[in-house]
């Protein structure tokens, strides 16, 4: 819990540089906060009136991550490097654990607030659904902690800051947008819905989500932007049986699949993986 | 103590640091000279226990800085040749950061803080941004920093480049009074009157090799196997010339600035006969005196000038 806590750098990186920002650019600072501040409650009060559905507030929220959570994470060891501040930092009594935690706490404490400043926008459109409501909220935050968590590595192998937002922005767009655009391609423009229809059972989910990883269908499953597409399929969880048909049958599939949960936990798991890479960086170059 | 024995690191084929041996006692303020690309920098990471020798070992107070590192680290101060500092933040806030860093307990930190600020001559600027300050307080800062939990060694890496006369004076006296205060003090330059100032001893490094290491004078004495005798004579030289070139101890005479400059092979006692009988057969010697060798003399005689 020390590494936590009384963990100096996460201070720093939490309060001490922003808090000093503001008191020498407080024009600067309100005005931008003031700017972003407005145009929240604009999108806010829009979301109250419009109601738009689960996929559309979750469209717009992954944006949002996808444009900022880069941005949390992107500079945290690299600037250490090009600063020359990484010798004085290494040479201190913070162990391993404690400034992995100070950067990728940070990044990821950022990242957690991005989210509950968008979840209001989930909340509004998913009132009654709290199944996709829920799984929506994984799979942003399950994201931005992606990214930040790849970040953080980015920035301590690249050692560069501008390389490091460069490769997070390009990834981005290869595997939200190349790659899926290579499978439509290649598949002859329909997206793999079929496969999701076959679902019936826990078993057949599990199966189904092995034989995507070969089939190529999880460069679309995993994509976040068509997790909230499918998202809005589980808007109406009512199961009654006037409405079982071929609706009914992919909105189960859906559910076997654990959709939108099973996602959100994949990226946690790749974030859990980039901080252990980024720990182990730590550990073996900085000599701690 | 810090005890080096045979620190090496090799890149490849290329090796960086060959084998060098030296010991500091507390107190000392060594001087570590050599032209760019020696080894200096390399060697100073090794024992500030950045970078893992390829071969040897440093202890510290008995402590070993390969096998132990994370134990030496609290007794060492460092500074880089290149270093940044934490921007955003003010003087003192940068030091508690780095005080917090090192556990020093909160209760100490504010006591600590103040010491190090009027050590380092920064008290005046404890709440001025860390970027705002110029590049001699800058180092200053950095300096303060690597002593905020008291360290045994101090690595300063190049601590004057960059500064101006004034910055570089400051700095020396600051390094001449940690050394008085009993730390271990290794201090790299390039510029040899930096260090001649104020380090009881040198290491002059070339090509990865120690060439020679000890205390100034002692390794003044081992260079000056032909010391040079300067003799101002009232009258004419030559006969005096004739006179030298007979005494066994003398390798040649140069005439020039008024001056004789005679290579002399004796030691104290065959230098004192010499006076003396010179005198006895009537030349009116108006100075005698052994030309004494420098930092620079001594750099200069070692070294060949060639870079690892």
């Amino acid at each position: 819990m020390r590494a936590l806590w009384e963990n100096p750098l996460l201070q720093y990186h939490l309060l001490g540089a922003t808090r000093h920002r503001w008191k020498r650019q407080p024009w600067l600072y309100w005005a931008a906060t003031l700017g972003t501040g407005l145009m929240y409650l604009l999108a806010l009060q829009t979301a109250v009136n419009y109601r738009p559905g689960i996929d559309a507030a979750l469209w717009f929220s992954l944006f949002v991550m996808c444009l900022a959570a880069p941005l949390m994470a992107y500079n945290l060891f690299s600037l250490e490097y090009e600063k020359q501040t990484w010798e004085s930092l290494a040479l201190t009594r913070l162990t391993a654990p404690e400034i992995f935690w100070g950067k990728w706490g940070a990044a990821l404490a950022r990242v957690a607030v991005l989210t509950l400043l968008l979840a209001p926008f989930l909340f509004l459109s998913g009132v009654g659904n709290w199944y996709a409501t829920t799984a929506a909220f994984v799979v942003l935050f399950g994201w931005g902690a992606l990214l930040a968590s790849l970040g953080v590595w980015l920035s301590f192998k690249l050692k560069r800051t501008l390389t490091t937002a460069s490769a997070l922005y390009a990834g981005q767009v290869f595997v939200l947008l190349l790659f899926p655009m290579l499978y439509l391609i290649l598949g002859e423009g329909t997206l793999p819905r079929e496969l999701i229809s076959t679902v019936q059972s826990y078993k057949d989910a599990y199966y189904t989500w092995i034989i995507c990883v070969f089939n190529g269908a999880l460069i679309i499953y995993i994509n976040p932007f068509y997790v909230a597409l499918e998202m809005e399929h589980m808007r109406w969880w009512a199961d009654w049986w006037w409405m079982r048909g071929d609706e009914y049958t992919y909105r189960s599939g859906l559910r076997y699949m654990l959709w939108g949960f099973t996602q959100g936990v994949l990226y946690l798991g790749l974030a859990a993986l980039f901080a252990g890479f980024t720990y182990r960086g730590v550990k073996i170059s900085w000599r701690k | 103590m810090l005890d080096v024995q045979g620190l090496r690191k090799e890149y490849g084929e290329l090796v960086a640091v060959r084998d060098i041996y030296f010991q500091l006692h507390p107190g000392d303020v060594f001087g570590f000279i050599g032209p760019n690309g020696a080894g200096k920098t390399t060697t100073i990471k090794m024992l500030a226990t950045l970078l893992e020798p390829t071969a040897g070992t440093a202890t510290l107070n008995g402590i070993d800085i390969v096998r132990h590192p994370e134990e030496v680290r609290p007794l060492l101060g460092y500074m880089p040749d290149f270093f940044g500092l934490y921007e955003g933040i003010t003087v003192t806030e940068y030091l508690e950061f780095f005080a917090a860093a090192y556990r020093i307990p909160k209760s100490q930190r504010a006591a600590i803080i103040e010491n190090v600020l009027e050590l380092t001559d920064l008290t005046v600027k404890k709440d001025a941004y860390v970027e705002t300050l110029s590049r001699g307080m800058q180092q200053r800062l950095c300096l303060a920093k690597s002593l905020v939990h008291d360290p045994i060694l101090l690595l300063l890496d190049e601590p004057a480049s960059g500064l101006d006369p004034r910055a570089r004076i400051e700095i020396k006296e600051l390094i001449r009074e940690l050394g008085a205060m009993g730390k271990i003090v290794l201090v790299s330059s390039h510029i040899l009157p930096e260090l001649a100032d104020f380090c009881n001893k040198i290491g002059i490094i070339e090509k990865g090799e120690l060439l020679v290491w000890g205390a100034v004078d002692e390794i003044i004495v081992q260079l000056q196997a032909s010391r040079v005798l300067e003799i101002r004579l009232l009258g004419e030289p030559e006969p005096l010339i004739q006179r030298l070139e007979r005494e066994s101890h003398v390798h040649g005479v140069e005439a020039r600035d008024g001056s004789l400059y005679v290579h002399f092979a004796g030691g104290l006692e065959e230098q004192a006969d010499l006076l003396a009988a010179l005198i006895r057969d009537g030349f009116r010697i108006a100075a005698f005196r052994e030309e004494s060798l420098d930092l620079e003399d001594v750099f200069m005689q070692i070294t060949r000038g060639e870079v690892s």
